[in-house]
């Protein structure tokens, strides 16, 4: 099958790049692009390993295709960073609370958060755990992400189910 | 994945005739998000696919003077979910609608591949059925407006022939009076697809059912109208006791689903139960009495 020319605007850099009209975004994300901290995961639209930022809210980039991003802003978690150009705010708190352990499911749960907290800036306990709803994580649960985001938003870490 | 044509018509009329034109291989496709799945695992692979994304028109939310609704095919999860007047409206479309799959997926998924595609695991086909629901179609230059009990057809099939696309679903204004619920269940993670789900539009006399429509989805291979339950409704006071003799006459008058998500008996049993909650649920919103967090 022929190779289409197509460009990917991604973390505000234009990448002209060729591809099979199979080629999934994440695929050409990660090899295409070299941008490996969007993860692979389920593969299946499930545990969100895979989700990045389409012109501002969170997708899961297994179940698109590279064609389907044409025209788009996409940000990745390399996209991320502070006013200092350091750790964004996000990551700062997950890491300060550690809400990860084995880091996998860690990008696509922050690009989450960022898109969660744009639309919702101050979320309570119970919106914060929906809006998770397409994150898995396997290894450590999820109380310490649910205060790692409290503390992104600015407010009190409190959480009753330690 | 199996590589196929990729193909980007701008007009409903092209996507109709290049579908045609490219013979059984040829799939339309809105988003993708359930296409891909299939054809990931090499269930489906289809030699061309058409794509909606430059067809413009079909995304929108219009109500009439009336409070009757169109929404167009590619109207994704989440733009229904976070519409108010849907909210106000039809109560039962918004608490449906964001509880569909998980938030990427409703940011990604259209209403119209959630029906075309009539995966039986899903919420909206059950609740537009409830709504007494009509797609409108188009095959070439010809449309069509199909009630929506006609357009489920078996497992994962419609009614729409090869190159026929969906272009917006229809739904009628309640009449005063009238409340509709939709109740989701699942045994597993909220996130999980649906076990059992339940539509549930009465219109109410007082306290009594005067008419009564009731759907159930993800239980049954498409989703069905429960006429026997409806009849059980109909006419009666709307008691816990009445709402259960509903329950078990949904239980007694469909095969349910035999599957990994639970036992056909199992759905029996839970089909009462839901139903019986469904229409107490629907007391309550008709009431106002409604608690928040259902």
């Amino acid at each position: 099958m022929k190779k289409r020319l197509i460009t990917l605007s991604v973390n505000g850099e234009e990448h002209e790049i060729a591809v099979e009209p199979r080629r999934l975004l994440v695929e050409a994300i990660r090899d295409d692009l070299g941008l490996t901290g969007t993860k692979r995961g389920c593969e299946s639209g499930v545990c969100g390993c895979c989700t990045i930022l389409v012109d501002g809210v969170n997708i899961k980039s297994c179940l698109m295709l590279a064609l389907q991003a044409q025209d788009k802003e996409i940000t990745t978690i390399e996209g991320l960073r502070g006013d200092d150009g350091g750790l964004h705010p996000i990551q700062e708190a997950y890491v300060n609370y550690g809400a990860l352990q084995c880091g996998y499911c860690t990008p696509g749960f922050i690009m989450t958060t960022k898109a969660f907290l744009d639309e919702n800036p101050k979320p309570n306990e119970a919106e914060i755990r929906e809006g998770l709803g397409g994150n898995l994580c396997r290894c450590t649960g999820y109380v310490k992400i649910v205060e790692a985001i409290q503390a992104a938003s600015g407010q009190e870490v409190k959480h009753a189910h330690h | 994945m199996r590589n196929f044509e990729w193909l980007e018509p701008d007009s409903v009329a092209d996507a109709s005739r290049m579908v045609r034109e490219n013979g059984e291989g040829a799939k339309l496709m809105a988003s993708g998000t359930s296409l891909l799945l299939l054809m990931r695992q090499r269930i489906f692979s289809p030699s061309h696919v058409v794509s909606l994304e430059r067809v413009d028109g079909l995304d929108f939310i219009e109500f009439d003077e009336g409070g009757n609704l169109r929404i167009g095919a590619r109207t994704k999860h989440r733009t229904i979910e976070h519409h108010p007047e849907i909210a106000a409206k039809f109560p039962m479309i918004h608490e449906m609608a964001r509880r569909v799959a998980n938030p990427q997926i409703r940011n990604m998924a259209t209403i119209g591949g959630n029906l075309v595609h009539n995966d039986p695991q899903s919420d909206p086909p059950a609740c537009f059925l409830a709504m007494d629901a009509t797609i409108k179609a188009t095959l070439g230059n010809e449309e069509r407006e199909i009630p929506i009990e006609e357009f489920f057809v078996d497992y994962y099939e419609t009614c729409l022939e090869p190159g026929e696309v969906l272009t917006e679903i229809g739904i009628p204004a309640h009449p005063v009076g009238s409340v509709g619920v939709y109740t989701r269940f699942t045994t597993t993670p909220a996130e999980d697809r649906p076990l059992l789900g339940v539509g549930m539009v009465l219109n109410m006399d007082d306290d009594t059912v005067a008419d009564a429509r009731v759907s159930l989805g993800a239980s049954t291979a498409i989703p069905v109208r429960a006429r026997a339950a409806e009849e059980a409704l109909k006419g009666q006071p709307a008691t816990e006791e009445v709402f259960a003799k509903a329950g078990q006459a949904a239980s007694d008058e469909v095969t349910p689903l035999d599957d990994f998500r639970g036992s056909a008996d199992y759905r029996r049993e839970i089909i009462k139960v839901i139903v019986r909650r469904t229409g107490m649920r629907a007391l309550e919103r008709a009431r106002g009495q409604e608690r928040v967090g259902l």
